[in-house]
């Protein structure tokens, strides 16, 4: 089972908090919004990456588990 | 302000390329009930199995763009069957004609095709979404003649782009903003009234609606093995004959188009620019593997006295119009690839070119509809195939032609 970061375009307005919080798996584009790169996530940064989720202040990033 | 003047209604003017199926008896004007009859036979309402194997051996796909294998859309809704069927007449799309001009012309086949589909998966609702007025009028015309359609629901669509999006438009008729959500959810899990729902496109309904009246054999005995029967096709711009068009599965799109090497469109505004038909062939597969997607069925060339890359800057610029604004790299992403399409019409060459590829890879996939990814493919195939004429407005700032405005944007006219 492995874990993958998702936006969910509708919500989310930018504020950038998941950029800081995993710089090593979100980037930002020009205008602000997150620019992931689609891979699994390692094993050590599933915990960070719920945290993130759950700090973003629009509920539009998520953690999917396929 | 548009003024509304008494014009008398004329008829879309159609054609086809052998034995006409959709389109059979339009030549004469729209198809009434009792002409509809003669012309198709009675309607066999079939059971789920029925219409199930029928849409399989006929290798039917949905019409509105995506291909969809329709026997897997029916596989995929519940065993009870589903709640709503709704044709989706709302043909956003503002290059393709062949879904209103259908629905004008040939009203009964859509209507004939939504009441089987209706009765396979016992569906208690039956919407019919129109955004175009004359088709709207024509299929409420035909509803209302019908004692076997009176449950029949014609709606007017909200117009828009992004609004006649499949589950967007179940939004609007649910009584909610038109608008895709966020979350990608089917509709034969969540359609109208938030309960499983068979949508699909007006065209695909007629298809079904030759199934339920010719029957099946009829469909196998025209077009390709891989894909029987007839298609419709929106003919546009430097043409012979612009307008819809029906086609047997497997001709070649030169018939359609001519041989001349000038750019030519397939699929529509989310579709892919190539030099010219070449030796394409109409076979949905093998043109979504060369990369240009058959679409909704547009096929534009451009003549050779308009300026290519002003043609694709005014497409550019009226699709980052048509964003719904939900989704932040669709909002400021489009417009930022349209203002660098329009520094490549201005000349500014490779660097201009770099920019347009960034950020087209930067909107590509990043939306909850595929607005931003079709937008994203029209543009990145224009620019590799009018490289030649990129190098021509570097060297002079442009091509000393005008943008003559072949490709329409209004989805009026026609």
């Amino acid at each position: 089972m492995s874990s993958r970061l998702q936006v969910d375009w509708t919500r989310c307005d930018a504020h950038g908090l998941c950029a800081r919080l995993l710089p090593d798996q979100v980037t930002l584009d020009p205008w602000g919004f997150p620019v992931l790169d689609g891979a699994p996530l390692p094993d050590a940064r599933v915990r960070d990456a719920r945290r993130a989720a759950q700090a973003c202040p629009a509920l539009a990033l998520r953690l999917s588990r396929t | 302000m548009t003024v509304l003047d008494h014009r008398a209604v004329t008829h879309p003017t159609v054609r086809w390329l052998g034995v006409p199926h959709l389109l059979a008896g339009t030549a004469e004007g729209p198809v009434g009930r009792d002409r509809h009859r003669e012309l198709h036979g009675p309607l066999t309402l079939p059971t789920r199995a029925e219409l199930r194997r029928d849409v399989a051996r006929a290798r039917l796909r949905g019409r509105g763009g995506a291909a969809f294998p329709v026997y897997r859309k029916l596989d995929s809704l519940p065993d009870h069957g589903a709640h709503a069927v709704v044709v989706n007449g709302s043909e956003s799309e503002p290059a393709s004609h062949k879904d209103r001009v259908l629905m004008r012309l040939a009203p009964h086949l859509v209507v004939d095709g939504a009441l089987g589909v209706a009765h396979a998966l016992g569906a208690a609702r039956v919407v019919v979404a129109v955004h175009d007025v004359e088709a709207g009028h024509a299929m409420a015309r035909a509803v209302a003649g019908r004692p076997d359609a009176a449950h029949v629901e014609v709606v007017a669509a909200e117009g828009g782009f992004v609004a006649g999006e499949a589950r967007a438009l179940l939004n609007g008729l649910s009584g909610v903003a038109p608008l895709p959500d966020g979350r990608r959810t089917l509709p034969t899990t969540r359609g109208l009234d938030a309960r499983p729902t068979f949508v699909s496109n007006a065209e695909t309904f007629a298809q079904l609606g030759l199934l339920v009246t010719d029957g099946l054999d009829r469909m196998l005995a025209t077009g390709t093995a891989e894909e029987p029967g007839t298609t419709l096709v929106t003919l546009l711009g430097s043409v012979d004959h612009p307008g819809v068009v029906e086609v047997p599965h497997g001709i070649a799109l030169a018939d359609l188009l001519g041989h001349e090497r000038t750019p030519v469109l397939v699929g529509g505004y989310h579709g892919s620019w190539v030099a010219g038909a070449g030796d394409a062939v109409l076979d949905r597969d093998a043109l979504a593997t060369a990369g240009t997607p058959w679409g909704a069925g547009v096929l534009a060339r451009l003549g050779p006295d308009t300026c290519a890359l002003g043609e694709v800057q005014r497409v550019v610029a009226w699709l980052a119009a048509r964003s719904a604004g939900q989704c932040g790299p669709c909002v400021f992403g489009l417009p930022a690839v349209a203002d660098a399409v329009a520094d490549v019409v201005r000349g500014g060459g490779p660097t201009a070119v770099t920019r347009v590829r960034t950020l087209v890879g930067l909107v590509d996939g990043r939306g909850a509809c595929a607005h931003p990814d079709g937008t994203s493919r029209f543009v990145g195939s224009a620019l590799r195939t009018l490289s030649g004429e990129v190098e021509v407005h570097a060297a002079h700032g442009g091509c000393g032609r005008p943008v003559l405005g072949q490709l329409p944007l209004d989805g009026g006219a026609r």
